[in-house]
């Protein structure tokens, strides 16, 4: 008996079981009810003398667990093998795309710019479009007879019996310095970004309305070179930590000293490899402005500043056009 | 404004080169903006001799010159110039010679002369004419020299026995607005001399005392005295009128002047020299030998000495005889009494009109003119018996002649210098550095201010020549400008405010709601905030009969420069299909654009910032042509209204506001839609949405149709910014149980009503609804839809399949009730 047991593991061992049909052959041979082996060595175990039977039985048990388990295991890898393959499909096949939205250069632009003077602690503020004259020219210390209160430069909307009647489309965001110092006393730091309109005629570097970004800072002790570091920052920031900067004397009406501020814009093919570029106007608050809005320059100084996005949009991404940015053309957008 | 390089030697010991002289002037807030070489060093020009001229045998008109150079070997040089004879002193370019030489087509080229055969002919040089010589832009022939010159020497000796030195440069300045006294040399050599702290050199004048013999040959009568406070006059008698000396005629060729005559080119010699507007008039011709100053009549004409009669528009200021105008007060001479070839005897005027008179003259005619830049601008109110003094004196130099001893000096208001006090810590504050006192008075004193120091002040007498320095701050500006803007020191940290600053709600969402619509495919546009009015027209029809006239709400500027810029946009929607035109005009198909922007209206309200007019922000939508990409699976469909309307319901949904603002259909559509839905919160329209109309789709002719949606931004970000600040609701974790719903209804029946009732019917425990079916045609009935619906219901606990079936029980009950709904098996 204890021969026949041995003889029946190694057959159960090596008996390969290479496909389903050879599986249930295995079955049948070794487990099937009626003609297994092992189920034929159960029925004669009576013929083992009583005290080896429990032995030779756990044996034969043993033995079933181990063909089940060949089974079992033998059957898990032919699933396997039989499930059908992944297809891999035509890889190059273009994907199935949503379409692309983009936004317009010059939002891209100003976020550019507002974003480093918010990092700087100036906060946003707006204005509106349609100007009195007060807001746009008189606060300003913009003189009765100033060639911007003109006709030819300036749009208007109404003209009363006095020049102060009038209601402008403004002509630059500097009417939000007046409109937040009339509101809030300082420390005032804000930066106002907007749309503003000139009567000219239009050309490839000049349209009828443009965007400008104005900032304002008003404290005790504000100096002129405080005005500088900051736009100094504000290169740095959206031109380069290496950009070469010009402050040099200019002339507006509402602030004094005045600056206009160039970067050296290097050009391959210049004869002098570059050259100066305006970016924006500054100065120091001028004091007819406080008086306008009852600051007391004596306790305040401020310094102020503006630029026009669309110059700077045309120097950052080599633009030679102003009208493209109103066109509108999907060629010319579905490049930023 | 032009300014010769030269020239301003005259006045300043300058040793920068033409472009460190650029640089400073910039420094000093003089812009330049150009700087020009004129000529070159003219090295290799010498004297020469014409020996002999005679035609050149191949070409008619060019002539073969023997020409002394000095050296005993008479050359031979081929010359086209009509003027030269045998005898002329001329200019040679020798060999080897580099001259700027203007080409055919007009450009300035630097040219180097060589030994050559033209047409046959051996040349070896040039016989030069003043252009070659980059002395004028005269090049009417070859500049034929005096003839006592010796042969053989260089022609820049010659030239600088005239106080000439070459080469000279041209440079292009813009003057701002405040700088009245930098608009001559002598202005800009005085800023220059505070700079590089050097003296400034006038010239000599003798100027002569008020009154004298020629207050009895001439009259001045002034009946405008605050248009003209000051006027002087000087005669000087028996000129020769004739062409001016070369020196001159250098001069005013380098600022870009044409040469007159030489008594004419004095008076713009000195105007340029020293900012201050001569007039010569021919003395001779003015009637009684007066001058009367006075206004124009009302439709009064005058002949400038251009040749133009010109209508005078009100507040014109005339210079009169005796009888009748000569001159268009500082802007132009007239034509009856200016100097001609006989004229013998001159009247100098020199006068001082008031800016605002000349600025709105010369405005109203369209004419500006050398002399009514300065004056409206502001001259100096002291200069005007110098510069007439200086005129005279050069007029006897280079026309001959006699100065009427004395002069009529008629001053109507005088002019005093005003005092303006520096604080020295003031300046201090201002430009956030210390400048030596003695820096701030060593500049202050070079302007002209004579600064004297009490303890910590600067007291400044301000010079006539500064109109524009009237308080401290202008003096600050004076001393930073000169002391250098890039010479202020920046502070070594940056402060920050102790608070951070808020964003305003419009501004926060608008970043957000535009990364939003560019991540949906959508483009971002700017278009023109002014319409053309036929094309305001296509949107505002102007004959609204059922409520009031839009039209009437429509802001139009009164000036537009061209009927494009005549309206301002109520409303973003014809720019939009302008663009989606444009785009379509140039094969694109995919139309799909946002916009945020200002819109406008005339409003009867007075709590606008400016009353009477209302403008807010808005946002604009809009989608055309495929629904999606093409692809290689991808049959695109055209974009509808549902398109735009689930993507308006997900923005709703990523800003939570889906429970806030409700999308309702709109009975009375605005013209320009087909259709319309509402976007509303608490009864208050926010937005539309719709169709473009079929006529405007029409007439734009626009091939696929158009779905816009326009928010007025602001009262939707009012509504939204609060929605942000959301909290977190617990979420069930059991599971949730699904649901599926099929109802025939009556085919024109709206599905919305049904959601609704679902909604209340299905109460809490329902956690969504949706349509995913909708069907009619084979197998319903003719007359009836099948909308088929989604459910999922839930709770804080499991519920059991018989809670559910009661609920959809429920709702299949309420829509059979309410309209007529048969359940579909």
């Amino acid at each position: 008996m204890q021969k026949e047991l041995e003889a029946l593991r190694h057959a159960i061992e090596n008996t390969p079981i290479d496909s389903e049909e050879a599986a249930e052959t295995f079955r049948i041979r070794f487990l099937g009810q009626r003609s297994g082996q092992i189920t034929h060595l159960f029925k004669r175990i009576r013929e083992v003398p009583p005290e080896e039977r429990p032995r030779i039985g756990q044996q034969l048990n043993a033995l079933k667990r181990l063909a089940e388990q060949r089974l079992e295991e033998a059957r898990a890898r032919l699933r396997q093998a039989a499930r059908p393959r992944t297809e891999v499909p035509d890889l190059t096949l273009p994907g199935r795309r949503a379409f692309t939205g983009s936004l317009h250069p010059l939002t891209q632009t100003l976020e550019a710019i507002v974003r480093v003077f918010e990092q700087l602690g100036f906060s946003v503020a707006e204005g509106p479009e349609i100007e009195d004259d007060w807001h746009n020219f008189t606060a300003l210390n913009f003189p009765p007879d100033h060639p911007a209160r003109d006709m030819q430069d300036t749009f208007f909307l109404r003209q009363g019996a006095s020049y102060r009647d009038a209601v402008v489309l403004r002509t630059h965001t500097s009417p939000v310095q007046i409109r937040v110092m009339e509101q809030t006393p300082p420390p005032i730091r804000i930066i106002a970004p907007g749309r503003v309109y000139r009567n000219e005629a239009v050309s490839y570097k000049s349209f009828c309305l443009f965007h400008q970004v104005e900032g304002l800072y008003v404290d005790h002790n504000v100096s002129m070179g405080d005005l500088k570091q900051v736009l100094y920052l504000f290169a740095r920031a959206l031109f380069g930590e290496d950009v070469r900067m010009r402050f040099r004397p200019s002339f507006f009406p509402f602030t004094e000293p005045s600056a206009e501020v160039d970067i050296w814009w290097p050009l391959p093919d210049h004869p002098e490899g570059g050259q100066w570029m305006e970016i924006l106007g500054c100065g120091m608050v001028h004091p007819n402005v406080f008086r306008a809005v009852g600051i007391d320059p004596e306790r305040y100084t401020g310094y102020a500043f503006g630029m026009g996005v669309e110059r700077i949009a045309m120097l950052r991404y080599g633009i030679e056009d102003i009208r493209l940015f109103y066109e509108n053309d999907l060629r010319f957008l579905e490049q930023f | 404004m032009k300014l010769s390089y030269r020239w301003l030697q005259q006045y300043i010991e300058l040793d920068l080169s033409p472009a460190e002289l650029a640089e400073a002037l910039i420094g000093l807030g003089l812009e330049v903006e150009e700087v020009e070489p004129l000529g070159t060093d003219l090295r290799g020009v010498v004297i020469g001799q014409v020996l002999e001229v005679r035609p050149h045998p191949n070409a008619d008109r060019l002539t073969l010159c023997r020409v002394d150079l000095g050296d005993g070997a008479p050359v031979s040089i081929v010359c086209g110039a009509p003027n030269v004879a045998a005898g002329q002193k001329v200019a040679v370019a020798t060999p080897g010679t580099t001259l700027l030489l203007t080409d055919r087509e007009g450009n300035r080229q630097h040219v180097t002369i060589r030994k050559t055969k033209i047409r046959g002919e051996v040349s070896e040089g040039m016989i030069c004419a003043e252009d070659e010589l980059g002395l004028s832009d005269d090049h009417s022939g070859i500049l034929v020299l005096p003839d006592d010159l010796p042969v053989g020497q260089p022609f820049t000796e010659y030239l600088y026995r005239q106080g000439l030195k070459v080469p000279d440069y041209r440079l292009e300045v813009s003057l701002t607005p405040n700088r009245a006294d930098a608009a001559s040399h002598i202005g800009v050599a005085r800023d220059l001399s505070a700079l590089l702290d050097r003296p400034l050199q006038r010239p000599d004048v003798s100027v002569p005392e008020a009154g004298g013999e020629v207050a009895r040959q001439v009259q001045v009568t002034i009946d405008a005295p605050e248009a003209c406070p000051r006027y002087v006059a000087l005669l000087v008698r028996n000129v020769q009128i004739g062409p001016s000396p070369l020196w001159l005629r250098q001069r005013l060729a380098a600022i870009g002047l044409r040469s007159i005559n030489n008594v004419v080119d004095v008076t713009n010699y000195v105007l340029h020299e020293c900012g201050q507007p001569l007039h010569a008039f021919d003395f001779d011709r003015l009637v009684g030998g007066r001058i009367h100053v006075r206004w124009a009549h009302t439709g009064e004409q005058f002949t400038t000495l251009d040749g133009k009669t010109r209508q005078l528009p009100e507040g014109a200021l005339l210079i009169c005889d005796a009888e009748r105008p000569v001159a268009l007060a500082g802007i132009m001479g007239g034509e009856n009494s200016e100097v001609t070839e006989a004229t013998t005897n001159i009247l100098i005027e020199s006068a001082y009109f008031d800016p605002a008179t000349i600025r709105r003259t010369a405005k109203a005619l369209g004419l500006q003119t050398d002399s009514s830049y300065r004056f409206e601008r502001g001259v100096d109110a002291g200069m005007q018996r110098w510069a007439a003094a200086r005129a005279a004196q050069l007029i006897v130099e280079v026309a001959g002649g006699e100065i009427v001893p004395g002069v009529v000096d008629v001053q109507m208001r005088r002019f005093e210098p005003r005092t303006v006090t520096l604080r020295l810590p003031r300046l201090a504050r201002v430009l956030g550095t210390d400048i030596p006192t003695a820096e701030v008075i060593r500049i202050l004193h070079r302007l002209g201010f004579a600064p004297t120091l009490e303890e910590q002040r600067l007291r400044c007498t301000v010079p006539l020549h500064r109109p524009d320095v009237t308080e401290e701050i202008d003096l600050i500006e004076e001393v930073a400008r000169v002391h250098g803007y890039d010479r202020l020191p920046m502070p070594d940290a940056f402060t920050v405010p102790a608070r951070v600053p808020a964003e305003p709600p419009a501004q926060a969402l608008r970043r957000r709601v535009r990364t939003l619509l560019a991540g949906m495919g959508l483009r971002e546009i700017y278009t023109n905030s002014l319409l053309p009015r036929e094309v305001v027209r296509h949107f505002v029809p102007t004959n609204v009969t059922d409520h009031q006239n839009t039209a009437a709400y429509l802001v139009e500027t009164l000036n537009p420069i061209s009927a494009e810029m005549a309206v301002l946009r109520p409303s973003l929607l014809p720019g939009l299909v302008q663009t989606a035109v444009y785009n379509q005009n140039r094969g694109q198909q995919v139309l799909r654009f946002f916009e945020f922007g200002r819109v406008f209206m005339r409003t009867d309200r007075t709590d606008t910032p400016v009353p009477g007019f209302a403008e807010h922000e808005a946002l604009i939508i809009g989608l055309s042509g495929p629904h999606a990409p093409e692809g290689w699976d991808v049959t695109p469909r055209l974009t509808d209204f549902f398109d735009l309307k689930g993507l308006i319901e997900t923005l709703l949904d990523t800003l939570h506001l889906n429970d806030r603002i409700a999308l309702v259909p709109c009975d009375s559509p605005a013209p320009t839609a087909s259709y319309q839905m509402n976007l509303v919160a608490d009864g208050r329209v926010l937005g539309t949405l719709a169709r473009l109309s079929d006529t405007l789709q029409a007439t734009y002719e626009l091939r696929a149709p158009l779905y816009y949606a326009e928010l007025n931004w602001e009262a939707f970000a009012e509504l939204a910014y609060p929605a942000q600040q959301h909290r977190y609701h617990p979420f069930s974790r059991f599971p949730e149980v699904d649901r599926d719903l099929a109802v025939l209804v009556d085919r024109d029946q709206p599905v919305g009503p049904l959601l609704e009732t679902i909604r209340q019917t299905g109460g809490d425990l329902l956690r969504y609804v949706g349509v995913f079916d909708l069907y009619e045609g084979e197998r319903i009935p003719v007359g009836k839809k099948s909308v088929a619906f989604s459910l999922r219901f839930g709770a804080d606990r499991t519920l059991t399949d018989e809670e559910v079936d009661a609920h959809v029980a429920a709702i299949v009950q309420q829509l059979q009730q309410q309209f007529g709904a048969q359940l579909r098996r």
